[in-house]
């Protein structure tokens, strides 16, 4: 198996090497400058890496974006399965539309969709006022301006990246198979406990690490959405970097949360690797 | 008395098209049933419809003369072994035979003692922590198997089990399947198209046709009975010669074909009166070759076009005075085989149930 994909590994690495002299270029040099920088800047040094881990301040930022990317994650999964189930199992044609609408929504500007979602989540925007209306509510919720906007936002901006991954697995999982469970005696909910979930399990950790890291990082909706009081790591390296020009400091927060970003890496391609060799 | 399970009258149509009519069958306990018939005569949507996985557009299922229509799939406690290997693939062997139990909420001790003698059953002692994945397909259709049975349902659906599997592991399944059918004593509903399977397995056969049930019966009756053409044609490779009514009288007639040769009293099947289209049909092993015509009536002219050594038999190609083709088997060792040659003109005659006529419908 080695001596027959070898050849033809070494042959495609010219057809790559352009793409990756761009991202030698473009990714590796500016991660090595801003490594260098953080530990450098204003003196040679870690003391912003410990400021970062020692403030209670940057801790927050740091508890804000872990806690949402979780459960914006979380969130995202429980409603991406369902679409994603209902897109396997329905007619061809009729997937093809619903599949149409969910790539638009990708496609449309970002920015446009989080003014939207600040239109619709304002005290005096729609949603607000259709409770009010419906009696289920005296006084508007705060739906901006915190964490609970900010994680509407970006559960809708990510649900498109969990859906694909997990329409990819289920779509491979043959029918028979639940028909099987159903006749073993199976509910329908432990049909999908114990069948559709751990065989859908590749798609969904590939889609929650998508998402996840995704969601570490972004910086659009929690800072439109999210407000000055709850800072989210994104939002701390452009302060950093753009307001106070200290790049040391930004420098060590991107680079921690590469780190962060390459360890969840890790750690799911050795426990899809041992799924698959077990 | 109510019979076991009782099919009564189950039709299923999917918009104009009628995919079976009126299927009615009765079953006894413990008896293997096969439904065979070519793809799309019904039988998998039958068998589909008592798994709950389709609903009759008209007609009942009744299991000890209860209806189990109203019962959904996971609550009729019956057995399935499908098509393709539907195995869980992230469960080992062990945990595919403990799932049904599991979903019972069963006792450890008792999953662990029913599992274990369930794959003793279809002999894969020891072989509970394995993927399905490192297994033959064989093996893994012998863990479905076990799978299956290992609940006790007091019924077991088998759909094309080894469509999937080579000819040699073929028999060696048909083999354990009619030892595991005796050993348990569970009334087996099993769909095939391949007509040696449903011999060799079954108690009895269900000929599918177009969405019906052209004729059931066990294999030797259906093999020497035909009652219609298709079953005639689909069990055994028979010869089909086509003429017309001469004479029709008591369930028998003759026939006269093409050069003006007739045949008498052979058996007819189907309405019909003198001058309309009929065939009378011939099993190959069961006419014999004589350089002399045989009794009259029971005996035609043909002249050889080939043959064919086959190590136990050889086999002639002929045709009759009119053209026909048909085959006659001469079994190794035949006074006449190795006597005769391509052009040579010479008779066939067979015993007078041997043949059988049927009206074109």
């Amino acid at each position: 198996m080695f001596s027959a994909a070898a050849p033809r590994r070494g042959s495609g690495l010219g057809f790559a090497m352009p793409a990756i002299l761009l991202l030698a270029a473009f990714f590796v040099i500016p991660v090595v400058f801003l490594l260098t920088r953080s530990v450098t800047e204003p003196q040679l040094g870690l003391q912003n890496y410990a400021t970062l881990v020692g403030s209670s301040t940057y801790a927050k930022v740091f508890f804000n974006t872990f806690f949402v990317a979780g459960v914006v994650t979380l969130v995202t999964v429980l409603i991406a399965f369902p679409v994603a189930w209902a897109l396997a199992i329905m007619p061809a044609r009729w997937s093809s539309v619903v599949f149409a609408i969910i790539l638009l929504s990708m496609w449309t500007n970002l920015l446009a969709r989080t003014y939207a979602w600040m239109v619709l989540l304002q005290q005096t925007g729609l949603i607000n006022r259709m409770l009010k209306a419906v009696g289920l509510i005296d006084q508007p919720l705060q739906l901006t301006n915190n964490l609970v906007g900010v994680t509407i936002g970006m559960v809708y901006i990510m649900l498109p990246f969990m859906i694909l991954p997990l329409m990819g697995v289920i779509k491979k999982i043959d029918p028979a198979i639940l028909q099987a469970a159903a006749l073993c005696g199976a509910t329908k909910w432990q049909a999908l406990t114990r069948v559709l979930v751990p065989l859908a399990t590749p798609g969904i950790a590939s889609g929650a690490l998508m998402v996840f890291v995704m969601s570490l990082g972004y910086f659009v909706t929690p800072s439109l959405l999210g407000g000055t009081a709850n800072m989210m790591l994104a939002e701390l390296i452009a302060q950093q970097v753009q307001s106070l020009v200290n790049w040391g400091m930004g420098g060590a927060a991107a680079f921690l949360l590469l780190l962060v970003t390459l360890g969840l890496y890790a750690v799911q391609l050795r426990f899809l690797d041992r799924k698959e060799t077990a | 008395m109510t019979p076991f399970l009782h099919i009564n009258g189950i039709r299923k149509t999917y918009g104009a098209v009628v995919a079976t009519d009126h299927v009615e069958l009765s079953i006894a306990e413990g008896e293997f049933m096969t439904f065979l018939g070519p793809s799309g005569s019904g039988k998998s949507t039958t068998l589909y419809i008592l798994a709950g996985f389709q609903d009759p557009t008209a007609g009942d299922i009744k299991l000890r003369g209860q209806s189990i229509l109203q019962t959904p799939s996971h609550k009729r406690n019956i057995g399935m072994v499908f098509q393709r290997y539907t195995l869980f693939p992230h469960l080992s062997v062990g945990e595919n035979v403990a799932f049904p139990l599991r979903v019972r909420r069963m006792g450890q001790d008792e999953i662990a003692q029913k599992v274990k003698r369930a794959l003793s059953l279809v002999r894969l002692d020891g072989f509970e922590d394995r993927m399905p994945a490192k297994m033959s397909g064989g093996q893994q259709q012998r863990v479905a198997l076990a799978r299956a049975l290992v609940y006790d349902p007091p019924v077991l659906l088998m759909d094309e089990p080894l469509s999937a599997l080579d000819k040699k592991l073929r028999e060696e399944i048909q083999f354990e399947i009619r030892r595991i059918h005796q050993e348990t004593g569970v009334t087996i509903l099993y769909v095939t198209h391949d007509q040696e399977e449903a011999l060799r397995l079954s108690d009895r056969i269900a000929i599918f046709n177009k969405g019906k049930i052209e004729q059931v019966g066990t294999g030797p009756e259906l093999y020497a009975n035909p009652a219609t053409h298709f079953v005639a044609d689909f069990i055994g490779d028979s010869a089909f010669l086509a003429g017309e009514l001469a004479s029709v009288g008591q369930g028998r007639a003759g026939l006269r074909f093409a050069d003006g040769s007739t045949v008498a009293a052979v058996p007819l099947h189907g309405q019909g009166m003198a001058g309309q289209a009929a065939e009378l049909m011939l099993r190959p092993e069961r006419i014999e070759l004589t350089p002399e015509a045989g009794p009259e009536g029971a005996s035609l002219p043909v002249m050889v076009e080939d043959l064919t050594f086959l190590g136990n038999n050889t086999t002639v190609s002929a045709r009759t005075g009119w053209g026909a083709a048909l085959t006659v088997r001469l079994n190794f060792g035949h006074p006449l085989a190795g006597r005769i040659a391509r052009g040579d003109k010479l008779h066939i005659r067979w015993a007078p149930e041997a043949a059988h006529a049927f009206v074109r419908g």
